[in-house]
């Protein structure tokens, strides 16, 4: 089983040609295997040669394919037939037989090429992948499973693990759960009262419940998810491009659509054929001078909605058809041309062809987009496509990301790379048309994860080095928090967080609007702009859609989070605060809350001693916010587990 | 105790720092170049090298490349002043730069002056994206982030010194500036990941306050604290989880971190410690500064330093109006610092092994905005068509067709000039001109990286220059 094309990973080649820009490239003498060499084959000679068609028995689809034929005799083009093949005027002989012949350039190309020994890019072969993945929504028969096992996404794992013989791993403890799920869902710490609440509950359906309460905070649902729906639209308060106008923030129109919840077909099409407040992501990042023709904003259109929606990544196409699946420079320039004002040029590694872009989807059996109709008409046509019943992709993807953002690890691996096989296609397939079938609702969605029993097992790491084919899976994955979270939770535990955000219109009025949603206790990190703290802990800057945070602390992360100033004047707010609420208890007392309420958990006596002894007696600012280090550098503060 | 924590303990004790340096950072591949052959890293010629960046575009001929000189004269019609320096000799015979570089001119024998140096136009001719581009050898935008070329260093040598960041940046804000966001763009490791990321020291006097505790809490409490982390994770249920990697990384970093704090190493970042006499000499304000803390750091065990006349637009070097007196103060600042650095690392040994490099994003013109025949905005704020006014008096407009480059130590020639602008302008590189991927390739090259090194970001190759394509310049080596 193969789904990652690994040998094609080695590809060589400057395919990231797309970076190169009115400086000074080429050398002529050089022959380029991945620029110069792929493309002349794919042009003359792959369609009857390669990829399961081998006319007279010959192929090209790998170096030694080509070597066994026997037409190329490597470091010696004069002796090598297949010059005199696509050299000769011979109609009886010549190659390809019909069809445009090798222009001069493109022989010199070849024989430079044979000459130098016919290098070729180790793995690389012109045979496509075998696994195709499926476009239409497929409704997967659910396994038959022992009683009491409601959950769909259950049955199939269940079924998954009993096949494989795998056990699976034991129930988290209803303290873990609570503090799992609420960071899960809305981002929150629980405090040490809710979480005792919750335990003491006897109620058999009570972590069902909880989820509910949890994703029924509509303010908190929001403030949490705005982080992961910033860094996926690159929407962001401050940053490149803003100087001169080159973008433009979604942040109201977002921020409303999580509130409100908007149906995920809704909010699609918002996005692609927008209004003027959900126009930012669309319109692109717009830079002054002279770019890259594979960055300019209709281009970034395609890279952006492609990878974001359908976890299909243009960036190679869209600068030459791609060498590393299958999509090419017309699919690219087609979604391209769908947003563009005027006819757009197709360019070829920054250097213009001739051609004009034809509009049209990447996935043409979808529906069609009227090419001559005008802009608006189109994107409403492409949003139509995009968000018909039948695009399984698109629900596929976001299924993907959120139970990604739940369980650690995507079911395709990685999220943006939807073309790859997932390791259970019956899970993803389920996942997606439960969106579909609860009205595009991703709360829904998120409810049927959490609420699985398969979701409130313990978590185990899994190695990101082994080879992804192998991958089995066998219960959730630690997340490491992500920096919002960390300073949340450092504000639910200590009490000082920012004071009010830039962008207070967006953040607090709406929310009044709401009925029963009482305020935020604090204001949350994601509604303002990165600080240097929140950067070291792995805020992106959003110039790029990010989808997945680095899940590793790093050595200078390190340092600055042992002697920064963010963080060191953060916590000696925090420790006079707590000094001076709290001074009259035992350092003991004052341990134990802060380890409940920053773990989810009763300290042991050995921790508690510790801490006590860090905090010292009497109580004092610096002892208490050296405590708040202390459990806050802890891994197991830092994890989501 | 149980079996696990009893690993866990050994684990922390017993793993030396130059094993943890090395852990979790996997060899780049090296078994592909850009043409399919094998790729085999060049033997180093240096072990660290710094980088003095010009930020705001360092005027060539009013530095390193004298053209004819008139002084201010009212009335002098702007199109005859191609210099507002005189020249000076140097320590070179064929070498003449301008005046208020006397003490540069006393070590130019000590190194290579580069006046051919190009940049393309970028259609509209902005600081950030010329900076971006010098920095990262990629023109923005990028689909992926692109590492600083600090980055490259610290990803594919790491640190000399396995306590010492690899990657140290001196003199710039990020914070409280303009084009912030620009300048955070470059500072990045981009696709590599904050590990290889730069170590900021916006204010060299201050850097020691990056390796000591945290304001108010004393290196006794600073160590308490971290021993209490210590037993913390040592007794806590941390044993329970087993081989956790996430875990490890994290306990690894703060190991990390702590080892360098606890480091006599840490000394160097203290500026304070020179003796005075050799204090003096460097002290003519940040850069300077900044040159006497990089000699320190480099003489600890740092990789890759780069110290920058701090980037604030219209500051600095950035001279859109009064830039003859502007550059008089630019000259005070790094005139005495740059020679005492050179005298500094030859005296002790260090030049032959260590790479200093003097660049900016473009040079300066009276007249040309870009190069001849490009559609960049003028963006002179002192325009006219004869001097009346001191503030006319400068080269205010941006040109990208020739500035001048310093490369010392690192096997680079001595007292060797290379390449020529026009001594009429426009002022083009006439021979040898050198682009940004190939000084990029000749200083990659230098330290011991093929230009054609590359990692795999979203299933296609990056490479150190673009495309793999940057050539070594080989007459720049002795």
């Amino acid at each position: 089983m193969t789904f990652s094309r690994p040998s094609i990973r080695l590809l060589l080649a400057a395919m990231l040609c797309c970076s190169s820009l009115l400086t000074s490239r080429v050398r002529a003498a050089e022959v380029d295997f991945a620029h110069d060499v792929i493309p002349l084959l794919q042009k003359h000679c792959a369609r009857c040669h390669s990829n399961g068609t081998y006319k007279g028995s010959m192929s090209i689809d790998t170096r030694e394919a080509l070597l066994e034929t026997g037409v190329v005799e490597p470091g010696d083009s004069s002796a090598s037939y297949l010059i005199d093949l696509v050299t000769s005027d011979d109609p009886e002989m010549q190659m390809p037989p019909k069809g445009e012949r090798l222009t001069e350039e493109e022989v010199d190309t070849l024989r430079h090429w044979i000459d130098a020994d016919l290098q070729w890019e180790e793995g690389f072969s012109f045979k496509a992948e075998t696994y195709q993945a499926p476009l239409k929504p497929r409704r997967p028969d659910l396994p038959a499973t022992e009683a009491g096992v409601d959950n769909p996404l259950d049955q199939i794992i269940f079924h998954y693990w009993k096949e494989r013989g795998i056990q699976p791993p034991a129930p988290i403890s209803d303290a873990a759960f609570y503090r799992r799920s609420s960071l899960d869902l809305v981002g929150l710490l629980p405090s040490a009262d809710e979480v005792d609440a919750f335990v003491a509950d006897q109620s058999p359906d009570k972590r069902a419940a909880l989820v509910h309460r949890l994703l029924d905070n509509q303010v908190a649902y929001a403030d949490h998810w705005l982080t992961f729906w910033n860094d996926l639209l690159r929407n962001d308060y401050a940053g490149t491009g803003f100087i001169d106008g080159g973008r433009a923030q979604i942040t109201s129109w977002l921020y409303d659509a999580l509130l409100k919840n908007k149906p995920y077909d809704q909010f699609v099409r918002e996005l692609i054929s927008p209004t003027p407040e959900s126009e930012g992501f669309a319109k692109g990042i717009i830079w002054r001078g002279q770019v890259n023709a594979s960055q300019r904003p209709e281009l970034q259109f395609s890279q952006n909605v492609g990878q974001v929606f359908l976890g299909v990544n243009l960036k190679c196409a869209s600068c030459h058809d791609s060498f590393v699946d299958d999509w090419k420079l017309t699919d690219a320039y087609g979604l391209a041309a769908i947003t563009s004002n005027e006819q757009l040029e197709i360019h070829r590694c920054d250097k213009p062809t001739g051609e004009l872009a034809k509009a049209y989807f990447l996935f043409p059996e979808l529906g069609s987009v009227d090419a001559a109709a005008p802009r608006e008409e189109r994107l409403k046509q492409l949003a139509a496509i995009m968000t018909s019943p039948d695009n399984g992709r698109l629900t596929r993807t976001v299924a993907n990301r959120l139970w990604h953002r739940l369980m650690g690890r995507g079911i395709v691996h990685p999220v943006d790379s939807m073309g790859a096989r997932p390791w259970n296609e019956d899970l993803l397939d389920q996942l997606a048309v439960h969106i579909s079938d609860s009205g595009y609702d991703l709360k829904k969605t998120l409810e049927l994860i959490a609420t699985s029993q398969v979701y409130g097992l313990e978590s185990a790491p899994w190695d990101e080095s082994a080879p992804l084919e192998d991958f089995v899976f066998t219960g959730p994955s630690p997340k490491r928090m992500t920096a919002e979270q960390f300073v949340d939770s450092l504000a639910a535990i200590a009490g000082v967080a920012p004071d009010k955000t830039e962008n207070d219109d967006v953040f607090v009025e709406p929310v009044k609007s709401l009925e029963g949603a009482g305020e935020r206790p604090f204001v949350r990190a994601s509604l303002i702009q990165s600080t240097p703290l929140m950067r070291t802990l792995g805020r992106p800057n959003r110039e790029q859609v990010v989808t997945t945070r680095p899940g590793e602390v790093t050595t200078l992360e390190a340092l600055e989070l042992s002697n920064g100033e963010p963080l060191s004047d953060l916590l000696a707010a925090g420790g006079q605060k707590l000094a001076a609420n709290f001074g009259d208890l035992s350092a003991e007392d004052l341990c134990r809350a802060l380890v409940r309420s920053a773990l989810s958990r009763e300290p042991t006596a050995e921790e508690l001693q510790l801490l006590a002894e860090t905090a010292g007696q009497p109580l004092t600012p610096a002892g208490l916010s050296d405590v708040l280090w202390c459990i806050v550098m802890l891994p197991e503060f830092q994890l989501v587990r | 105790m149980n079996q696990n924590q009893l690993d866990r303990r050994r684990f922390l004790q017993a793993t030396s720092a130059a094993a943890l340096a090395t852990m979790g950072m996997s060899a780049p591949r090296f078994a592909f170049g850009a043409a399919g052959e094998t790729l085999v890293q060049p033997i180093p010629k240096a072990d660290a090298c710094i980088l003095l960046w010009m930020a705001g575009g360092m005027a060539a001929p009013d530095t390193f490349d004298p053209k004819a000189y008139l002084p201010f004269e009212k009335g002098l019609p702007v199109e005859r002043v191609m210099s507002t320096f005189p020249a000076i000799n140097t320590a070179v015979d064929n070498i003449k730069i301008t005046a208020g570089l006397e003490n540069v001119a006393k070590v130019m024998d000590r190194g290579t002056l580069i006046r051919s140096h190009v940049q393309p136009d970028l259609g509209h001719i902005l600081h950030s994206r010329h900076q971006y581009h010098w920095h990262t050898g990629y023109v923005p935008p990028q689909t992926v982030a692109a590492p600083h070329i600090g980055a490259w260093m610290s990803r594919v040598l790491g640190p000399s010194n396995p306590v010492m960041p690899a990657f140290i940046d001196i003199g710039q804000r990020l914070e409280g500036v303009g084009e912030k966001e620009e300048l955070k763009a470059f500072h990045t490791a981009g696709f590599f990941g904050g590990e290889y990321g730069p170590f900021l020291l916006p204010y060299p006097q201050d850097a020691v306050g990056a390796v000591r505790p945290p304001k108010g809490m004393t290196p006794d409490r600073f160590e308490a604290r971290y021993r209490h982390f210590r037993e913390l994770v040592l007794r806590g249920p941390l044993g329970q989880h087993g081989s956790d990697h996430q875990q490890e990384s994290m306990i690894r970093a703060m190991e990390n971190a702590h080892r360098l704090l606890s480091s006599p190493d840490r000394a160097a970042f203290d500026i304070s410690n020179e003796p005075k006499e050799s204090y003096d000499k460097y002290n003519t304000g940040r850069f300077g500064q900044g040159c006497l803390l990089a000699r320190r750091l480099v003489e600890s065990g740092a990789r890759f330093i780069e110290v920058t006349t701090e980037y604030v637009p219209f500051e600095g070097w950035d001279t859109h109006e009064e830039g003859h007196s502007r550059l008089e103060k630019m000259k005070q600042q790094i005139d005495r610092p740059i020679a005492q650095l050179i005298l500094d690392l030859e005296e002790r040994g260090m030049l032959d092994r260590t790479l200093v490099i003097l660049a900016s994003e473009f040079s300066r013109d009276m007249m040309i905005e870009g190069v001849p025949g490009s559609t960049a905005k003028d963006q002179s704020r002192a325009a006219s068509d004869t001097l009346e006014l001191p503030a006319h008096y400068g080269l205010h407009r941006h040109f990208t067709g020739g500035s001048s480059v310093l490369m010392f130590g690192g096997g680079v020639k001595k007292g060797f000039l290379y390449g020529e602008t026009a001594a009429e302008r426009p002022c083009l590189a006439i021979k040898d001109p050198i682009s940004v991927t190939d000084l990029h390739a000749t200083i990659f090259h230098a330290m011991g990286i093929s230009p054609k090194t590359e990692f795999t970001i979203e299933k296609r190759p990056f490479y150190a220059t673009e495309d793999g394509k940057g050539r070594v310049v080989d007459a720049l080596f002795a």
